[in-house]
């Protein structure tokens, strides 16, 4: 009995190394790929308590939530591994997991969940009512369930404490050979009053957004919530549009950029927005990739500008980052201080970068804050009323840098 | 009683080997969807562009993309197009510059008629910065090199003229 239950272990052992090893060889054959890279796009927020909390990907795909010891922003709490029921989740460039706080103890999680079928999505969530002791498994948002595009989600609570989900969606695209065409992908949204529990009908923000950039959301002096994205304007012209999507109707949107960018690629550079309230609102801070002529010459860069209260740009605001290389922007700002984060790659070597402004965005003083060699995660900012801080994700662990004015 | 032992183990040892042969064909299935033996992905990394420019095949083109460039396929269906109207046999390379492996073969559905398939190994802006330091992280981007080893570089489409240049 004993030698029949071991004939069989070692058989089933090398059937199963025989199928790894078909594996292993289709991948090391000469020149072969073997080395996939790590998945570090990671979501950070910080809970009504004070604590920073990070959403990400583990070295193994499991997602982790992972939240600071008290206000000391450097050390980590152990990890909580998740149950994602074994969905896929998109954890790279600018479709990172995403983890925000509400009332009643909620805190809600959002991924891309990718399908089988290439550029198509579900939105997905876990949701918890305990302030993040426990975690619901994961369940879609959108009520569309076709195999289309739902990706590049982003999540907020306003004021009033109903949860905003808004994605890229490709459900209006016409049908293959139909004859018609439809130019780039829409925003849709939804709301949940009940944290995340039920969710309102999908509902359209604006046709002819840009395929694959993140939605940029900041809250007014109310707190309800504004949104910006890249946006194709006609046929090929890549800039911005703003709505106030909470009360505006479908496809009210404000042009907030004017680079007259003429391409029809994909930048998979989203903007970055926060409210500008130097005593008074008088409108939000803006920073985008783009390309726009200047002087006859086209000029490649991350840009700032001052929006105004309809999300139209004001003209004399707009300035190119101070560096060429500037990539994946992010802005917050509280009062007259103003923060904006990139990072500036040159070869293997990575330099995160501050710009900070304490005169509501007139003049900006750059400081280098970081270096990392190889893989790392774009910086994104964080606020807790006066607090700002840096969050930047390397192989070897989450780097936070507390802005000081 | 023995015999009994003997055969149900030759019944599991068969189970398992034909698990793991099945294991093997799905996997092999996977990378197949369109019936077609999927091209090796071979890698790409900081020292590969300078080296490909040596040795590549004249004309060839490269177009670098993403799992997430929905503008990619049209620009690569320009290119084939272009190919097979000139009824030349040339060489179109689509590089993943996202994701590897079973991952980047799933991808190239999308470029039918793709001769060679690459996927970046290693950090992304390392690598861009070695094929060309002003290229930002926008795809498609498109190399287009003519027989004489001319080299025509485009973020997006390529335009008629590109293509009329390329193909002298």
């Amino acid at each position: 009995m004993k030698h029949f239950i071991a004939l069989t272990l070692v058989a089933c052992s090398m059937s199963t190394a025989i199928a790894q090893q078909n594996e292993v060889s289709a991948k090391k054959n000469g020149h072969e790929m073997h080395n996939a890279r790590p998945q570090l796009a990671t979501g950070a927020a910080f809970a009504p308590d004070g604590r920073l909390w990070i959403v990400g990907l583990n070295e193994s795909l499991q997602l982790f939530v992972q939240s600071s010891n008290g206000e000391k922003l450097d050390e980590w709490a152990p990890p909580q591994i998740l149950n994602t029921t074994g969905d896929a989740i998109s954890a790279d460039g600018e479709n990172r997991p995403k983890i925000a706080f509400g009332p009643n103890g909620w805190v809600v999680i959002s991924y891309t969940q990718p399908l089988a079928k290439p550029y198509t999505g579900f939105i997905r969530m876990l949701r918890s009512v305990d302030g993040g002791r426990t975690f619901s498994t994961p369940f879609t948002v959108h009520q569309d369930q076709q195999e289309i595009t739902h990706r590049f989600e982003s999540i907020a609570f306003d004021n009033k404490g109903a949860l905003h989900t808004l994605w890229v969606d490709k459900r209006d695209q016409p049908p293959r050979n139909s004859g018609k065409t439809y130019v780039g992908a829409a925003i849709y949204r939804n709301v949940s009053v009940d944290g995340g529990a039920t969710f309102g009908p999908d509902l359209k923000v604006a046709d002819h957004s840009c395929e694959c950039c993140r939605i940029a959301l900041a809250p007014d002096a109310d707190g309800n919530l504004q949104a910006m994205w890249r946006h194709v304007f006609g046929e090929q012209t890549r800039d911005h549009a703003f709505a106030n999507f909470m009360v505006n109707k479908a496809n009210e949107i404000t042009r907030s950029s004017f680079d007259e960018w003429q391409i029809n690629a994909c930048p998979h550079h989203g903007p970055g927005l926060a409210i500008n309230n130097i005593g008074k609102h008088v409108g939000y801070h803006a920073v985008w990739f783009g390309v726009r002529k200047l002087k006859n010459q086209s000029i490649t860069s991350a840009w700032y500008a001052q929006l105004n209260l309809n999300g139209s740009p004001t003209p004399e605001s707009v300035i190119a980052l101070p560096d060429e290389r500037a990539e994946h922007a992010d802005v917050m700002a509280q009062g007259k201080n103003v923060a904006i984060v990139w990072r500036s790659s040159e070869g293997m070597k990575t330099t995160l970068k501050t710009w900070l402004s304490r005169d509501g965005g007139k003049r900006f003083e750059i400081k280098n804050i970081a270096e990392a060699k190889g893989y790392n995660d774009h910086p994104r900012l964080v606020q807790s009323n006066q607090k700002m801080a840096v969050v930047w994700r390397l192989p070897e662990g989450t780097q936070v840098y507390e802005i000081k004015f | 009683m023995k015999l009994n032992f003997k055969k149900i183990t030759v019944i599991l040892i068969s189970l398992c080997c034909l698990s793991g042969w099945t294991q093997s064909i799905h996997s092999h299935s996977v990378d197949s969807s369109a019936n077609v033996k999927p091209l090796s992905v071979k890698a790409f990394d900081e020292t590969s562009w300078s080296d490909l420019l040596k040795k590549t095949p004249r004309p060839m083109a490269y177009l670098f993309t993403t799992s997430y460039c929905s503008t990619c396929p049209e620009a690569f269906a320009i290119l084939n197009n272009a190919v097979k109207s000139s009824g030349k046999k040339i060489n179109i390379a689509a590089v993943m510059m996202d994701v590897t492996g079973a991952q980047a073969q799933r991808h190239a559905i999308h470029f039918e008629g793709v001769t060679q398939l690459y996927a970046f190994d290693g950090f992304e802006p390392a690598i861009r910065q070695s094929v060309d330091p002003k290229w930002p992280n926008v795809t498609p981007y498109i190399v287009l090199i003519d027989k004489n080893g001319s080299v025509q570089k485009i973020i997006g489409q390529p335009s008629p003229s590109m293509i009329k240049r390329w193909l002298i």
